[in-house]
């Protein structure tokens, strides 16, 4: 038993080897151009103190950007959801309304944004698009799983659309609003950071773009790994909060 | 003979029978009538056809002069082959549904009527207790629903009136199939309903837990002595439980045959081995049998 997890885990480090090793050899030999990064260069801009509480600081900017995308987007979305779920007139009109914006590119809404809500707060809100998009439809999904013969019990009952809501729908839909966060955790990460592209005063985004002005290839990939880390941490995060509603709500 | 005077079943003709008179507060007792008094305190369908629209402008005949009373306090069992429309007439009771032609009322009112008064209580196949919630929570729904206060005392008595003392925390995953259901049927009775729905609530168990709760539920009807319509495709089940056994025959559905049934209770294993037991259970098979082919 214990041997097969050994050989899991053996298989795992090697992977990852393999792919560091791969990564630098073809950095090395130059066979992608300037801009392949070499992992020992970014490992080393890591090493310089200065640097590294730069890319902290920063990363926790995106990080407060991203939090909040992601808690306005889910409450908006949920909200929305709900709305559609209580007033069946109006759910076509959310779904097309929820389908035209998720459709507009996000780099061409942030523009828009540092114009209406200011360079600070448009991270967050790029970040609350694209979470609100998947939470939408992941909740109304969720709010229609109840089996018939659930609703025909409550119906039998007597239940009103609001106590149907609270004790059978919402309930109901708790995984799959969950599933929708975990796919909308890194969405926020990705949402903040292209929000931080236009002008934001600092963040992960605003410093891409200044290694990029720079070509500082290590500092670009120092700052692409902590995003990454960040939106796979969130990533599990979330798997970890489904398996508890999953096991609770099913 | 064996019609009772609270129904009429469109094809047939039947003397009306005064034996039956005497057994429910609701009835006429005249002899110059097949059908009960206009008494609100009572459940009845007249004269109700079924029509569903199966699309591509073609529709199907569910049910044809459907013609049933349930008396006050009456258990009523409906039988028949599947797909006969039983659980047709459920629905219809249930407000889930509505006739095409034809009049449904519980009590004096429309279904809808009952169900907004939180008088109603229904058990299906599907338990449909939520999973989340605990036996006790489960019990509580319709409290919940209604917008009461939850009556704690109650709840506890049913609790221990269908025998799951003990499990009040545990979750439905937690329970057997048999005990889920009983969960389902204290969810129906917790309110004290003016009418109690069960649709195969035993279908999906096997028989020798099926049988242990018919006797089950015998016991708490006994105790609780609730005007009663259960959907059933086991005559046993329905020998055991009603004081009348309606046998509806398919395609479309009608009412073929109304069997009183006058045996003792508690119809224990003492009721179950008797001839005259037997004798009912060949003589409403048969029928069942006869059923499909339209008779």
């Amino acid at each position: 038993m214990n041997t097969r997890k050994l050989t899991k885990a053996s298989y795992m480090v090697s992977g990852v080897v393999l792919l560091v090793v791969a990564v630098e050899v073809i950095a090395r030999l130059g066979i992608a151009g300037t801009a392949w990064p070499s992992l020992v260069e970014v490992y080393e801009f890591l090493g310089d103190e200065r640097q590294r509480s730069t890319l902290w600081r920063n990363t926790l900017v995106t990080l407060e950007s991203s939090a909040t995308g992601l808690v306005m987007g889910t409450i908006i979305a949920v909200l929305a959801g709900a709305v559609s779920a209580l007033v069946p007139i109006l759910r076509p009109g959310l779904d097309r309304f929820a389908a035209i914006v998720n459709a507009v590119p996000l780099v061409a809404l942030a523009p828009l944004f540092i114009t209406t809500v200011g360079r600070e707060d448009s991270p967050a809100v790029v970040a609350a698009m694209g979470v609100g998009f998947v939470v939408f439809v992941s909740t109304t999904s969720g709010l229609a799983n109840a089996s018939r013969t659930h609703h025909d019990v409550l119906t039998v009952l007597g239940a009103n659309r609001f106590r149907r809501f609270a004790r059978l729908q919402l309930p109901q839909a708790l995984p799959s609003i969950v599933d929708g966060l975990v796919l909308a955790a890194p969405t926020a990460v990705l949402g903040a950071t292209i929000g931080e592209w236009f002008g934001a005063p600092s963040g992960l985004g605003m410093m891409i773009v200044s290694a990029f002005q720079s070509a500082n290839i290590p500092q670009l990939w120092a700052v692409a790994l902590s995003a990454t880390a960040m939106a796979l941490i969130a990533y599990f995060i979330f798997i970890a909060v489904q398996r508890a509603t999953v096991r609770r709500f099913t | 003979m064996g019609l009772s005077p609270v129904i009429s079943a469109s094809s047939s003709t039947s003397a009306p029978d005064t034996r039956g008179a005497d057994l429910h507060a609701g009835y006429s007792g005249s002899s110059d009538s097949h059908r009960l008094d206009p008494s609100p305190l009572r459940v009845s369908l007249t004269d109700v056809q079924k029509t569903f629209d199966v699309g591509r402008g073609r529709t199907v005949q569910a049910l044809v002069d459907i013609d049933l009373d349930i008396a006050e306090g009456e258990f009523v069992a409906l039988i028949g082959p599947s797909g006969c429309g039983k659980s047709t007439v459920l629905r219809l009771l249930a407000g889930l549904d509505t006739t095409s032609s034809g009049e449904v009322e519980l009590f004096g009112s429309p279904p809808e009527e009952l169900s907004r008064q939180h008088r109603l209580g229904v058990a299906f196949q599907e338990h449909a207790l939520l999973p989340w919630a605990s036996v006790s929570s489960n019990i509580s729904l319709p409290y919940k629903v209604a917008g009461r206060s939850v009556d704690k005392n109650r709840v506890a008595e049913l609790i221990k009136l269908v025998g799951l003392t003990g499990f009040e925390k545990a979750l439905p995953k937690q329970l057997s199939g048999g005990m889920r259901q009983r969960v389902a049927i204290a969810r129906a009775l917790v309110l004290n309903p003016s009418l109690l729905l069960l649709d195969e609530p035993f279908g999906a168990l096997d028989a020798v837990t099926r049988r242990r709760m018919n006797s089950e539920l015998a016991r708490i009807w006994s105790e609780e002595r609730l005007t009663t319509l259960l959907v059933t495709h086991d005559v046993d089940e329905a020998l055991i439980l009603a004081d009348r056994v309606v046998v509806m025959s398919g395609r479309p559905g009608k009412i073929h045959h109304v069997e009183k049934v006058d045996l003792p209770r508690p119809r224990d294993t003492s009721v179950t081995r008797t001839p005259a037991f037997h004798e009912l259970v060949d003589k409403l098979t048969g029928m069942l049998d006869g059923a499909g082919e339209d008779s």
